[in-house]
């Protein structure tokens, strides 16, 4: 007992409680307290005393320790909402950021396609108009073309006509030639004296042109009597055959240079092309 | 004083949260103890912001060394004390402290320590010094040293010239006078 009481004076409890004693010594106030219940009961003292001074000198740290000290260590209970803070947290800044981003991508996006878009329609507009010029003048030359081909079809029809009519042995071809006044001239005939028909070959005809007040009138010599087989005007460069009034009996056929739309009987000073049967 | 209104646990409780690594046990370990701490970190280490981050590194220690303390060797709050001011005293003596206190003493070679501490610490230091002036001359010195500075024992000793067996027992009948004081 007396010992036990040299051993608490001795100061080596304080030391400990103050942990400034090697882990020999700290093993036998260990083992004394655990023998000793007074050794126990002034260890508790110091330690009580130690918690009054400590509360007595208390500093308040800066926040900033706590936050620190929450941030660095990890618990076991709020671990999962503390990591899926951490989650969110770190997920929300890249979605923001990559929102922002992906806002400023589509409107960029959006205003090259516009241009791409403007710049498009331009291009086709000016294709369409183009085009339609294009499809103008195709309209045009498909017209002209179609106008040729009916030209065509229309002359092929009448040099076909007139061959028909000139390799037909009823036909007579009659060579009106030309007079003195007109030495030039010639003008083809055929004429088919069963059917009464008289056509004059467009296609040979030479003669001069006449004006608007005048007209060339064919006629028949019948029996020495001018008979009148109509009125025609000059044409160069047309085919086919023009038919003429009828007649079934002739000897000779004539042209002359008449007044517009014709004369009773003819004005022989101006008789242009004559030819007999 | 404000301690009613922080979180409080019974020992039992908060030993048993913290080694369960509960977060009510961080909570209550800082709420219950980081000013205390920081009181007595605060005696070894001057600079407030080191002795700050002396308190932090403190708390992250005893958090993740819970499972060495011993219930059965004394109560938590003396473990932690003791982790606490053996980081302080480490830092202490670190080679970039040093430095730091020499260029703070450069920086401030007008004023002496002894007013430097008091500009910061005022309060406190009064307090510390009004108790200390409870005790007899001889005993002052050791229990500052010892109990406020965190030096060893030993280092008292060869440090006043005096014997190891003088130093605890003059230790010894510091404390005694202060738990009459706080009695």
């Amino acid at each position: 007992m007396e010992n036990i009481k040299e051993y608490i004076e001795s100061g080596i409890l304080e030391l400990y409680v103050l942990g400034d004693l090697n882990s020999a010594e700290s093993a036998e106030v260990e083992a004394m307290s655990k023998l000793y219940p007074e050794v126990t009961a002034e260890l508790e003292e110091i330690e009580s005393m130690m918690v009054k001074v400590a509360d007595k000198f208390e500093i308040e740290p800066a926040p900033r320790v706590k936050e620190n000290f929450l941030a660095s260590i990890s618990f076991s209970d709020e671990e999962e909402i503390g990591a899926e803070d951490a989650i969110k947290e770190a997920k929300i800044i890249p979605i923001n950021h990559s929102k922002l981003n992906f806002y400023k991508l589509s409107l960029a996006a959006c205003l090259a396609l516009l241009l791409v878009s403007v710049i498009a329609i331009i291009n086709l507009n000016k294709n369409l108009k183009d085009t339609r010029q294009q499809i103008a003048q195709l309209e045009n030359s498909n017209q002209s073309f179609a106008n040729k081909v009916n030209y065509l079809d229309e002359r092929v029809n009448k040099n076909e006509e007139a061959l028909g009519v000139f390799t037909n042995a009823d036909f007579k071809v009659v060579n009106l030639i030309g007079t003195p006044a007109s030495p030039e001239s010639k003008i083809l005939i055929a004429w088919n004296a069963k059917e009464q028909k008289v056509l004059l070959d467009l296609r040979s005809m030479k003669i001069p042109k006449n004006d608007q007040d005048h007209q060339y009138q064919l006629w028949a010599l019948v029996d020495g009597k001018p008979v009148d087989l109509g009125v025609f005007d000059a044409v160069e460069g047309v085919v086919g055959l023009k038919a003429m009034k009828s007649i079934g009996m002739a000897q000779t056929f004539a042209v002359t240079l008449e007044p517009r739309g014709g004369s009773a009987s003819p004005t022989l000073e101006k008789l242009m092309v004559l030819g007999n049967i | 004083m404000s301690k009613s209104n922080k979180l409080f646990l019974e020992e039992p409780e908060l030993i048993a949260a913290l080694q369960q690594q509960k977060k009510i046990g961080a909570d209550a370990l800082y709420e219950m103890y980081s000013a205390s701490l920081m009181g007595i970190v605060s005696r070894v280490i001057l600079d407030r912001e080191i002795a700050e981050d002396v308190l932090q590194e403190a708390l992250i220690k005893i958090w993740n060394s819970i499972q060495k303390y011993d219930a059965s060797k004394g109560r938590l709050f003396t473990w932690m004390v003791n982790v606490a001011r053996n980081l302080a005293i480490d830092k202490v003596r670190s080679k970039d402290y040093r430095n730091h206190s020499k260029n703070q003493d450069l920086e401030n070679h007008v004023n002496s320590i002894d007013e430097q501490m008091s500009s910061v610490y005022k309060p406190e230091l009064l307090g510390v010094k009004d108790l200390l002036l409870k005790l007899k001359p001889e005993q002052q010195i050791i229990v500052d040293m010892i109990y406020f500075k965190g030096y060893t024992h030993v280092e008292v000793s060869d440090e006043l010239v005096i014997p190891l067996g003088t130093v605890k027992t003059r230790l010894r009948m510091g404390i005694i006078e202060l738990r009459k004081y706080f009695k």
